[in-house]
Parts: C-alpha cells; structure tokens; sequence
C-alpha cells in the first residue's frame, strides 16, 4: 500500500504507530493512549508521508514553499490572497491513485470493524501536525477539524481540507517565539480519521486546576452533546473541581444549556440542536460519571508523567472515551512558586500562627 | 443563687434590637418568657448581665455554646461552665499567654450559656506576648510526648482519687473506731471535707483539661490552613484523615463492644443477647449458662473505665454514660452479633485505614510546587500527628471517664440528702449551686448535730420545685445563636476549631433578605448526599426513637451514640466545627453530615422530609408533616 518505505496510513492500535513522527501530534498520543489500553475511538492517520507525497504528486510542493516564504512579512490582505487561491489548488488537485485506494481501503476496514456498512461510517477527520509541540506551544485552534462525515468520497474531500488548511491565513502568519522559520516552513500534516462517538455529554477536562496551578486537583467541563461547544467556546460549559486524591467533588458550577452540538437530521450535519427539555438544568454528567471520568484523568496524567488536557466523550450507553490528549502548556512553562512564605520549623510555623502570620503567602485563589 | 437576686430591671433604657447583615440583638434585649421570672436566682451574680456594665456587655459578640450546653443550665451544672471560663482563659491570657488571643467571657442569659472571646489586637502587647509564647509553649511542642505521659498520668491519678471518694448519710451514732482512734474528727467533718475534695478534684481536672488543649488545636490549625492555602477546597475531613489516629480511646468502648460480641457468639451465648432487649435480662441469662460466667466477666472487665462513655459532651448531669444504662450497649452488642451471624467481618479494618492515610498524606505531598513546600508539609504533618493522641484522647479521660464519674459521685450525695429529708430525689441536688450545697451541708451537720430538724428539710423542697417550672420554662423557649455585635475578625483559635464560629457561620446567622426560608446553610462536614425523614433529638433519651434511614437533627452529637450512627442516613447540627467531638465517629461512619447550622433544631420538626448535602453544607425541607 506504499510506494516507498513509509506507510500511507497507519491505525492507531497498530503496534508502529506508538510514537511515530509520521502521526503528527495529536494522532501520535492517541496511538499511545490506545496502547496502553485506554479507551479511544477506533481509526487510522493518514500519514505525513502522505501528505508529502500528495504535494509532490500533485507538482505543488515547489508552490508550497513560495506561498510560506511569500506570506512572510506580507500584509493581511495578501495573505489572504495567496492563501485562497493555494487552497482552491490543493482542493481541486487530484487524488493520487495509491493514495485513494490506501484512504478508501482504511475507512472500509474501519467501517466493517465497527459494525457499519462501508457507506454509513460516521468519522472525525482532523488536522494532527507534525510540528504541533515544536515550540511547546500548542496549534490548538489552528487546525480544522470536521465532524459527522460519511462515505469514503466525502472522507478524501475533507482529507484534502484538511491538508488546504494548511495554508489557511492563520497558520501561514502564525509565529510562535523561538521557532525557527526552516522548521516551521516545510512541517508536515496528519489527518486522523476516526470513529464518531455519538456524544450524550462531551467536554474537556485538565489535571491540575488551569485558574491556580493546584496539581491535587482534576477540573472537569463538560456540556450535553458533542465536546465542540466546550472546545470551541460556543456554549458555556458546567464545571466540576474534583479533589485528585479523595476523588470528592468539591465545587460543581453547574450551567443550564438550551441547545448542544448535534446531528441535524434533516441536513445531516453537525450544527446547535435543542437539547431536549428535561436535560436543560440537570447536570450533564452523572457523580459517577465524573468519578470515572477523573481516575482515567488521573492514570493518563500517571501513564504521560505530567499534566495533561484531555477530550472526553460520553456515550448514551455511558461508555467513556478519551478523544484527544495532549500535556498541559501554561503551567508546565511557568515556575513553580513557593506557598511557604518563610521556610521555618513546624514548631516555628505554629508558633507564628498564634501570633497571627499565615504559613503561606495567601490563598491559591480560584 | 437565693442570697444575690439581681435587679431584673438592668437593661439599658432601649435596647438595641438586631439588624439583619450588621447586628445581633442586643442581650439586653433578650425577654424573660412568662412563668420564667426570677431565673437569675439559680446562677451565680457574676455570671448575669448587669446594669453597671451594660455597655461594656452590649457592645461584645455573644454566641450561645450549644455544643457543650444545650439545655438551660441546672444550677450545678455551672460548676463546668464556670470551670473551664477560668481554666480555659487562664491559659490565654496568664499561663502562655497566647499572642492574639484572650479569655473567653461567660454570660448566663434565660439559663442557656452565652460566651464571647477577647482579641488581643495592640500590635506592642501581641509582640510581647509572642516573646513570652514561643518560649513557653516552644518548651511544651519540643517535649510534647513527655509532657503527654506526665499528663495521662496526672489524669489517671485524679480519676483514681474521684473513685475513692465515697458520701453515705451520717451515723445515728459515731462508731467505736471514731471514738478510740483519737482522731476528733466525726462524720460532719468528713461529708463537708469530701465534698471540698469532689469539688476540688473536678477543678483539678479542668485545669489539666486546658492544659496542652489549645497547643494542640493550634499545631492542626496551622497544618489544617496549609492544607487550605495548598489544595483550595480540600475538605476538613481529608485533612483531619491524614493526621487522626486509628487506635484513639475513643474508639475503644465500641471495639470492647465488638469484643464481647465474638466473645458471645464462641462461647455461643447468641440466644441469650438477642432474646433479651432488657441488659439486664440479658446479663442475667447469661449468667444462667455454663459457659456464661466467661462473658460476665469479660463484661465487667471492659465496663470500667470503657462504658464511663457519655452519651452527651459530658459537661451536663443529664448526659448519662453507657455504664448508668447500659442500653445503647447493647443495642449495639445485638446488632455486631447479628452481623457475625450472618458471617459478616466486623473488626475495624485498621490496616486499610492506615495504609489509606499514607497513600492520601503522600500524593498531596507530591502535588505541592517546591521542595521547600514539601519540606514544611512534612514538618507540619509530623507535628499534627504528634499532637493529635492528646487532641484526641483527652476527651476519654475527662468528659467521658472522669465527667461521668464526678456526676455520679454527685448523684451519691443526693442520696444523702434525700436520707436526710432534704429532697424527694437524688436528681434535684442538681437544681443547687454547688456552693449552695456546702450550706446546704452546713446545715444538715447542724440538724444532726443538733437533733433538731434542720432548715433544710422544709426550704429546699419548695425552692427545688419552683426552679424545676422555671427551668421548664426555658427549655421550651429556644435561644437565639447569637446576640451583640459580631467582630470584623476571628482569630481565636478554639472558636474557630472547636465552635465551628468563623466570618461565614456569623454572617450566615445574621441573615440576608431574601433567603430560601426551607434551606439552611451550614458546614460540609462529611461528603455525600441523603434524603429522608427528619428525627429532631434534644434529649440523649430519644435516641431509642431513632428509626432507620432517619435523619439525625441534634444540637450537637456525641460519640457514644454511634449505636444508632450505623441506622442514620445522615446527620444535622446546630452546632459544632471540624475537631467537635461529632466529627471523629461520623468520619468513621462516612455518614454525610451538615454541622454548625445554627437553627437546625429549631426550624425542622420530626417528620419532615429533608435532603442534606455534606459536600455542600447544605439542608433542605422537601415536605411538611402533614402532607
């Protein structure tokens, strides 16, 4: 299925894609995740490889390079410029035929293994760069992502979106510190192509506390329906601190929801749907939800060796899914700061607490 | 007291009425309720109100100690209030002394206890006074496990002595042994002597009380704020579980109780407990097997000292240990031996829970940022953990053993005025002051003396009876939790600890418009959710009214209440903060519980369905009685 030495497609429980280069990022963790037995929609990435070859085959690699290196220092408008017209070329650019025949192959495996017939399949297709933990910075945002797609032909046309994004305006000028240009200019993609899970309640969920840095803490946010509302700030999710040690739910701020990201019926795309009315106030996860939802927060976080994001989805059935896993970012690159204000014996702590000075500095505020 | 009635007209002209969010009413204006007139006669002049200090005593923050004084005081029963009112603020304010804070005032108001604690807050006197601390109580924290031994020590001696002292009625005649022996000294002597000495022993040991106390809460307050400062929103009961013992005394009577019920079911004497729902059938059967005589006395073994467990905090007459009934005992012992029957394990699983404390002590541990962090949790932890046998343990030996001893040394002395003709019944010694009962003694050696019928044969009868309807009275009118003006800070640590009395819980009871008149708020004091009726207890003696699933409404808990514990689904109190005695069974028992709610008592009824959320402190009426 290749025509050099690296695959076009690896699946993420195969025992090569466990922290290949070829899966990008994002796609990489999930094969990580997935070997270690964590539970993570079944899929494939279509590989860097490729992505590299697509552009060579289509001639357009050369073409490539000169819209990076002309969208540098270039203004917004002409950013814009070059990027809709590369992106209409890479869109209407044919599919090689190894290439298709790989894709296409994948997916039918992928629907079979699921119980689905060839045609009905509904998978994620999202974006994994290769260079996503170049600067430690996270392309969060920065990478498309479409939901809800059936059939192999509407796979390889998002493929391709996915590809054309790219050489989106926001990727073209975006300039993460201490980066260097020849890095950035010829970084490669992945595109995941994964199962759907029909999300009951999806959301996020971080293993310390984001607002204070307290490590002892899992914050879990979640909202009915599937996680892009979370992700992608358009509804206002309920927000659960659980303690990571005692597993006790020590602040819940609950946020009542009218409508949830869902299946449209009548169009059979992914866009706000109602949620149903007895749902609207009640709590989108269950206190055993949660419960589970934060001791797999806390063996991803032990398995990773630092703090983790994490995407999670919950099945109507209640089944739980880690969608997507990635280190957390801001406090990994932060120092850590003394509570103590003033190291002293325990006795000398107690005895200046009688006379009124606080051990630490102040509250961690949340 | 009969010899000091107080000018009832002592309020100041107008007095100050409260203002929800800034106020309490003043004290002054709390009213006598009809029939109650003329109560200030059974409490000692200093412990009332007065004109002559009515602006001083108006302008203080007064909050009614329910934890420890539910009730009306009965006259003797001030002799622990006014106990620890010297012992606990000698500490603070002569012994330490303690740099924030200073003695705790005490105020009889309608015959419930009201207290209110000073604050040092002149920056040269709190530095003084640290310079003093740290090398005072410096010496107590560096040789805390000798000073301990020397403590239990003191306490074991005092409890031997209380048990030596014995009262009967005087001798028609002096025996032979008075007379030849020499010693010219005769009964009356004696009775007047011994009650000195049961007095001064229970004065001894409220000063041993407060000896180590507030060093001790003070080492956990401190680990219990790092805790706070470290892992917002870590709960009170996970903290106290990293340093609390798993082999404290308090656990002891119903790891006796455990005992005996294994002890029944080897030597196959389970018919006979759990025929019988009288103890003292119980025993009796027993007895009547071969095999009995071995379970008597392994039973009389564990009573003394492990059934002087009170049924209350110990400070009240009325708060009777399992060794005065031996009731609650055995409803336990039934259901333990109920459990073995149906192969259930019921030891205590002190290894899980040991090995719980560690796993939970060292991952907090390794979520603290730096090492010089980690370095002061160690240190702080350690010191908790070594304060906290004390902390803990002291309640065993003073409300629970030496308390329910000294209340019924004191019942013996009742019974040696109702030989005597003073009173009906050994209960009603406890409508006298104590220092109304040396005249009272006083007066009965002269009646014997004398041969004449002492005055007390006729006075106290009447008086006792008006004291019990005015009490009555009292009891039926609840106090409020809370009267003066509340302080912008509360610093003083027992407060905090031991009332559960912080800026949230006085905020709460000052009240705000538009509040949710079926909720209450107060502290989560064990995790978890529960609904269910509601069973309001006043009196140790209706526990036997608890059904399962109810939930408990109490002002306060006490430990030796575990029997009915295990038949609860939750619990509710007025009062109480993290290191009441509530807290360290209901830890055991992971019963949710919603603690220091102020009005629990007096706004939900028997009957009612309520929900209590322990994680969120919060109480709710789902439905009245009567739908």
């Amino acid at each position: 299925m290749t025509t050099t030495d690296t695959p076009f497609v690896l699946r993420i429980d195969d025992p090569a894609a466990v922290g290949s280069p070829l899966l990008g990022g994002k796609f990489g963790s999930l094969a990580e995740m997935t070997a270690a037995g964590f539970a993570v929609p079944p899929g494939f990435g279509i590989t860097t490889t490729a992505y590299r070859y697509f552009l060579a085959e289509s001639g357009l690699a050369d073409a490539a390079r000169t819209v990076r290196a002309e969208a540098r220092g270039a203004d917004l408008a002409r950013v814009q410029e070059l990027s809709s017209a590369f992106t209409a070329q890479i869109e209407a650019a044919a599919m090689p035929p190894a290439l298709e025949e790989a894709i296409r192959g994948s997916y039918a495996e992928l629907a079979e293994r699921s119980g689905s017939g060839s045609a009905g399949l509904a998978v994620a297709v999202r974006s994994s760069g290769e260079s996503e933990d170049l600067a430690g910075a996270s392309f969060a945002g920065q990478y498309d992502t479409f939901l809800w797609i059936r059939g192999a032909d509407d796979v390889l046309t998002h493929v391709r979106r996915c590809w054309a994004g790219m050489f989106g305006p926001a990727v073209l000028t975006y300039r993460p510190e201490a980066t260097a240009d020849a890095a950035l200019a010829d970084h490669g993609i992945c595109v995941g192509v994964q199962q759907m899970v029909e999300a009951r309640s999806a959301g996020v969920m971080f293993t310390l506390d984001p607002v204070t840095g307290d490590r002892s803490k899992v914050v879990v946010e979640g909202c009915w329906g599937l996680g892009e509302g979370v992700v992608g700030g358009g509804v206002t999710p309920s927000r659960f601190v659980v303690d990571k040690v005692t597993f006790e739910i020590v602040r819940r701020e609950l946020s009542p929801q009218e409508s949830a990201y869902g299946v449209d019926p009548a169009t059979n795309t992914v866009g706000l749907v109602p949620v149903a009315e007895e749902r609207r106030a009640a709590p989108c996860l269950a206190d055993e939800e949660i419960d589970t939802l934060v001791k797999l927060a806390k063996r991803i976080e032990q398995h990773r060796g630092a703090p983790q994001d994490i995407e999670w989805a919950v099945s109507e059935a209640g089944d739980v899914h880690v969608l997507q896993v990635r280190p957390e970012t801001v406090w990994a690159h932060r120092r850590a700061e003394q509570l103590v204000a003033q190291p002293k014996s325990a006795v000398g702590h107690v005895l200046a607490r009688f006379s009124g000075m606080g051990v630490t500095s102040g509250n961690r505020t949340s | 007291m009969t010899l000091t009635s107080p000018d009832p007209s002592s309020a100041p002209i107008e007095p100050a009425q409260a203002v929800p969010g800034k106020r309490f009413a003043s004290p002054f204006a709390v009213t006598t309720p009809p029939g109650a007139e003329g109560w200030e006669s059974m409490y000692p002049y200093y412990a009332l109100l007065s004109k002559e200090r009515a602006e001083f005593e108006d302008g203080k923050f007064w909050f009614f100690d329910g934890m420890h004084n539910p009730e009306p005081l009965y006259p003797f029963d001030t002799i622990m209030t006014e106990n620890w009112w010297v012992a606990v603020s000698q500490m603070s304010t002569r012994v330490w002394p303690i740099p924030l804070a200073g003695g705790i005032d005490h105020r009889i108001i309608n015959g419930y206890l009201y207290i209110s604690p000073n604050a040092v807050t002149d920056p040269d006197a709190i530095a003084a006074r640290a310079e003093d601390f740290g090398v005072r109580a410096g010496h107590y924290y560096e040789n805390w496990d000798e000073i301990y031994e020397q403590w239990v020590a003191k306490a074991t001696d005092c409890i031997e002595r209380l048990k030596e002292i014995r009262f009967a009625p005087l001798p028609d005649k002096e025996p032979e042994s008075a007379v030849f022996s020499h010693r010219g000294l005769y009964s009356s002597y004696d009775l007047l002597t011994k009650y000195s000495e049961l007095i001064h022993n229970m004065f001894e040991m409220g000063s041993y009380h407060f000896e180590m106390l507030n060093l001790g809460y003070g080492a956990y307050l401190t680990f219990r704020e790092f805790c706070q400062a470290a892992f917002p929103g870590i709960t009170d009961q996970t903290i106290a579980s990293m340093v609390s013992g798993i082999d404290i005394m308090l656990f002891r009577p119903d790891d006796e109780v455990r005992a005996l019920a294994r002890l029944a079911v080897e030597l196959g004497l389970t018919e006979q407990v759990l025929g019988n729902e009288d103890p003292a059938a119980a025993i009796a059967a027993i007895a009547a097997q071969p095999a009995g005589g071995a379970w008597v006395e392994a039973f009389e073994k564990a009573k003394d000292p492990w059934f002087w467990f009170s049924t209350g905090a110990g400070y009240q007459h009325s708060d009777r240990a399992w060794i005065d009934d031996l009731r609650l005992p055995f409803t336990a012992l039934r259901g333990y031996v109920k459990n073995l029957l149906d192969g259930q394990d019921i030891a205590r699983p002190l290894e899980a829970i040991l090995a719980e404390r560690v796993r939970v002590t060292d991952e907090y541990r390794t979520y603290l940022p730096t090492d010089a962090d980690r370095e002061s949790f160690d240190g702080l932890v350690a010191l908790a953990r070594q304060v906290f046998p004390f902390v803990e343990n002291h309640n065993f030996y003073v409300e629970h053993w030496h308390h329910s001893m000294f209340w019924s040394k004191v019942r013996e002395l009742g019974d040696v005025f109702v030989a005597h003709g003073f009173l009906d019944d050994r209960e009603d010694i406890f409508y006298l002051h104590r220092n109304e009962i040396y005249s009272a003694l006083y007066d009965l050696n002269i009646g014997w003396a004398t041969g004449t019928e002492a005055r007390g044969v006729t006075y106290w009868r009447p008086e006792v009876e008006r004291r019990r309807r005015i009490r009555d009275v009292l009891k039926a009118n609840p106090p409020q939790p809370a009267l003066g003006v509340p302080p912008e800070y509360i610093t003083e640590p027992l407060t905090v600890m031991l009332w559960g009395i912080n800026q949230e819980s006085v905020q709460e009871w000052l009240g705000s418009e538009g509040k949710d008149p079926n909720q209450l708020n107060g502290v989560a004091a064990s995790a978890g959710k529960a609904t269910g009726r509601a069973r309001v207890i006043l009196d140790p003696e209706q526990l036997h009214e608890v059904e399962d699933g109810d939930i408990l409404v109490c002002r306060i808990t006490a430990p030796s209440w575990a029997p009915v514990f295990s038949r609860l689904g939750a619990a509710v109190s007025d009062v109480g903060g993290i290191m009441a005695h509530t807290a360290i069974v209901c830890r055991e028992y992971g019963l949710p519980a919603v603690v220091g709610t102020g009005f629990a008592t007096t706004t939900i009824r028997t009957g009612q369905l309520i929900e209590v959320d322990g994680s969120n402190g919060v109480v709710r009426v789902l439905e009245d009685v009567n739908s």
